[in-house]
């Protein structure tokens, strides 16, 4: 195989075909896709309701610490059909790629994608390459959607006051691994994407159901636009408190060096769930015995307010507001 | 003690001064954001008013210098800064506005970035953009004397480097002012010493305070500065963050610095001339002065008509007393630099304690 894209691998003819054998079918390889149709066609053997959910990405760096683009794509929408209460079941890939993009870091890519699929049991089965003129983008980008069947009869539910907010882990790992790697800072620690599958422990959580009532995977805006979001469906205030929220010292301390706030940084393995407060920590605990799941903890809860306001009880005893981020957040001069 | 109950009883106790009104600029816009994020701007007691600072580097940049750095990316160049300068407009445009145009735009954090960019494009004009004060001006000034070390013919900068003292003296000056006290900048005393602002108490009778960035600094520093205004002695200058700022600074970082700039008159954005307050490339180093290698001239001073970031700045109005914040002005559509930059006044204010929150 050449050692580069070229236009001619997303020409249809030799080389995509070439493409296609010798990397999607060897890393995506399962018996609906390997029948090279131009659709995949599939049964799903359940009169359950089915979750259908698509994403691109479109990340720089494409490699980082704890992942790379590939994961992120597979994870991001395995997670958002987790997080509806679906197992998610197939998957399609659709990869845009500038011509000249090394075809050693495409095979990492699609490899670390093969690879989130058997753990999670989820197929590839359908998918596309495109390649455009050097230049015309920068480096790669992949669209990935997803079907899945809603388990146990999860569904969200009205949000009452007093129900809590809870979140399985530290958050903004995601967010501060990929500042520190595009801007190329070294500090010293642990500074690992938390980019991984949520659907083991959501599904872990299937007898405490009926105390869920939402499920959200705090990505692109962190947690404080996701809790807004949240706030605004519900039409109820949201309080949460500094001293509850996990955030690990080191990424607290860059990003207060970087100027940057944790509470808007992507996490990717974490879900922000809404408990009946009668619930909430026997949830708490089953999420805590859950692998990755140590960290959770209970940040908060709703109260009524006509205006939706998210705040946060600061450690110093003040009131914070928590807006929805507004324009991306750029480390600052000083 | 923990510091949640340390800053609770500090709080308290600053709501014990009787004094009628108690004005109190903090200069620096880390300070200003640090005041909102911490939540401690919503327990001080109604009587203490928290006035901003010019201590904000990108919101004094003067709009000629965005206008210059636009300028320059006509030409085939890489232009390196840092995040906040982005989306400045100068008088028509911003640097952002030329990202569209696909220019070549890169937002570093060390200044010593600039200096790999240009290893990296032997054959490109690399040119860095920047605004800082005393705390940015020795990094900056590290990253010219590499690239004079490394010949690096191709790396310029663009500079809006200012001093501190010369635009606090140009406040105080201004008796109708009524400041009474004035928290200082931590960072900049750190790099200067921490006799760098005794000044404001000997010269102009108002009580100082340099301050770290936490919580509990900056508490610590309302209730000293409280105390001493409410007792009628004189006043007082105190270094409260003796674990950073040393009574001599640090010398090293000085020395670098003035190895490579002189002090000149600077414009500041919506202020305008201040004599001997910023800091340029001296002739050792002319050669790495971007205006000059681009031969542009930048557009004296030119005022900001349409928005009171100027008055913010200077202490005259709240961010949310201009008729524009929140409405016109968002960090979203921002009218003005303090809008716009993470330490700028508008930004905090807005960020974090939305007209709706009162």
């Amino acid at each position: 195989m050449k050692e580069q894209i070229s236009l001619s691998h997303g020409d249809g003819g030799k080389y995509t075909s070439i493409l296609i054998n010798e990397l999607f079918y060897k890393y995506f390889g399962n018996e609906i896709l390997l029948k090279g149709g131009d659709s995949a066609v599939f049964s799903i053997k359940s009169r359950r309701k089915l979750a259908f959910s698509t994403d691109s990405f479109v990340v720089k760096p494409l490699f980082f610490p704890g992942g790379d683009i590939g994961k992120l794509a597979v994870c991001g929408t395995i997670n958002d059909l987790s997080v509806s209460g679906a197992k998610p079941l197939y998957l399609s890939a659709g990869f845009i790629i500038e011509e000249g993009f090394s075809i050693s870091d495409l095979k990492d890519i699609v490899r670390s994608m093969g690879q989130i699929c058997k753990e999670t049991g989820t197929m590839i089965i359908a998918g596309d390459t495109k390649v455009v003129e050097k230049g015309d983008m920068d480096g790669l980008c992949i669209n990935t959607a997803g079907i899945g069947v809603v388990e146990n009869g999860y569904m969200p539910k009205k949000i009452k006051n007093g129900d809590r907010i809870i979140i399985t882990g530290s958050i903004a790992e995601h967010g501060t691994a990929i500042v520190l790697e595009r801007y190329k800072i070294k500090a010293l620690g642990a500074f690992v994407s938390d980019c991984a599958p949520v659907y083991n422990m959501i599904s872990s959580l299937a007898p405490f159901y009926k105390g869920i009532k939402l499920m959200r995977d705090p990505t692109r805006g962190g947690v404080a636009t996701a809790l807004n979001e949240i706030s605004a469906s519900a039409g109820k205030g949201i309080r949460i408190y500094e001293n509850a929220l996990p955030i690990r010292n080191e990424v607290n301390a860059v990003c207060s060096i970087l100027g940057l706030d944790p509470l808007y940084l992507a996490s990717e393995g974490r879900v922000i769930l809404v408990a009946d407060p009668d619930m909430s920590q026997e949830i708490l605990e089953c999420i805590r015995s859950c692998k990755d799941g140590e960290n959770s903890s209970i940040i908060g809860s709703f109260f009524d307010n006509s205006s939706s306001l998210v705040y946060m009880e600061t450690e110093a005893g003040g009131r914070r507001l928590l807006n929805t981020l507004e324009f991306p957040m750029l480390p600052r001069i000083c | 003690m923990n510091k949640a109950i340390l800053i609770k009883k500090i709080i308290n106790e600053i709501h014990q001064s009787s004094i009628e009104k108690l004005n109190i600029m903090e200069v620096c816009g880390t300070h200003t954001q640090a005041v909102s994020r911490s939540g401690i701007r919503s327990l001080l007691p109604p009587n203490l008013v928290l006035l901003s600072g010019p201590g904000c580097p990108v919101c004094v940049t003067d709009k000629s210098l965005i206008d210059a750095a636009v300028e320059i990316l006509k030409n085939d160049i890489i232009l390196a800064t840092f995040g906040d300068m982005v989306r400045v407009r100068g008088t028509l445009e911003s640097i952002s506005d030329q990202l569209h145009k696909r220019k070549n735009i890169f937002v570093i954090y060390s200044p010593l970035d600039c200096l790999e960019l240009a290893k990296d494009k032997p054959e490109r004009q690399v040119v860095f953009f920047t605004a800082g004060f005393e705390t940015t001006a020795p990094g900056i000034a590290l990253a010219v004397k590499l690239a004079h070390k490394e010949n690096l013919h191709n790396l310029s900068f663009l500079t809006s480097l200012k001093l501190m003292p010369p635009v606090l003296h140009s406040i105080l000056r201004e008796k109708q002012k009524k400041i009474h006290g004035l928290i200082c900048p931590g960072h900049v005393a750190a790099v200067m010493g921490a006799g760098y602002f005794r000044f404001v108490a000997g010269e102009y009778g108002i009580n100082a305070a340099v301050c770290g960035f936490e919580p509990l600094d900056i508490a610590s520093g309302l209730l000293f500065l409280t105390k001493k205004i409410s007792s009628s002695s004189e006043a007082a200058f105190a270094n409260l963050y003796e674990s950073c700022v040393r009574e001599e600074g640090n010398e090293t970082a000085r020395k670098i610095m003035m190895q490579v700039f002189d002090i000149a008159d600077g414009n500041w954005r919506g202020i305008g001339e201040i004599k001997e307050s910023a800091l340029v490339l001296n002739q050792n180093y002319c050669c790495f002065d971007a205006l000059k290698k681009f031969n542009i001239r930048p557009d004296k001073f030119a005022s900001d008509q349409h928005c009171n970031c100027s008055d913010v700045i200077l202490g005259n109005i709240m961010p949310y007393e201009c008729r524009l914040f929140g409405k016109a002005c968002t960090p979203q559509k921002p009218a003005g630099p303090c809008m716009i930059s993470s330490e700028g006044s508008c930004s905090a204010y807005y960020r974090y304690w939305e007209a709706s929150f009162k």
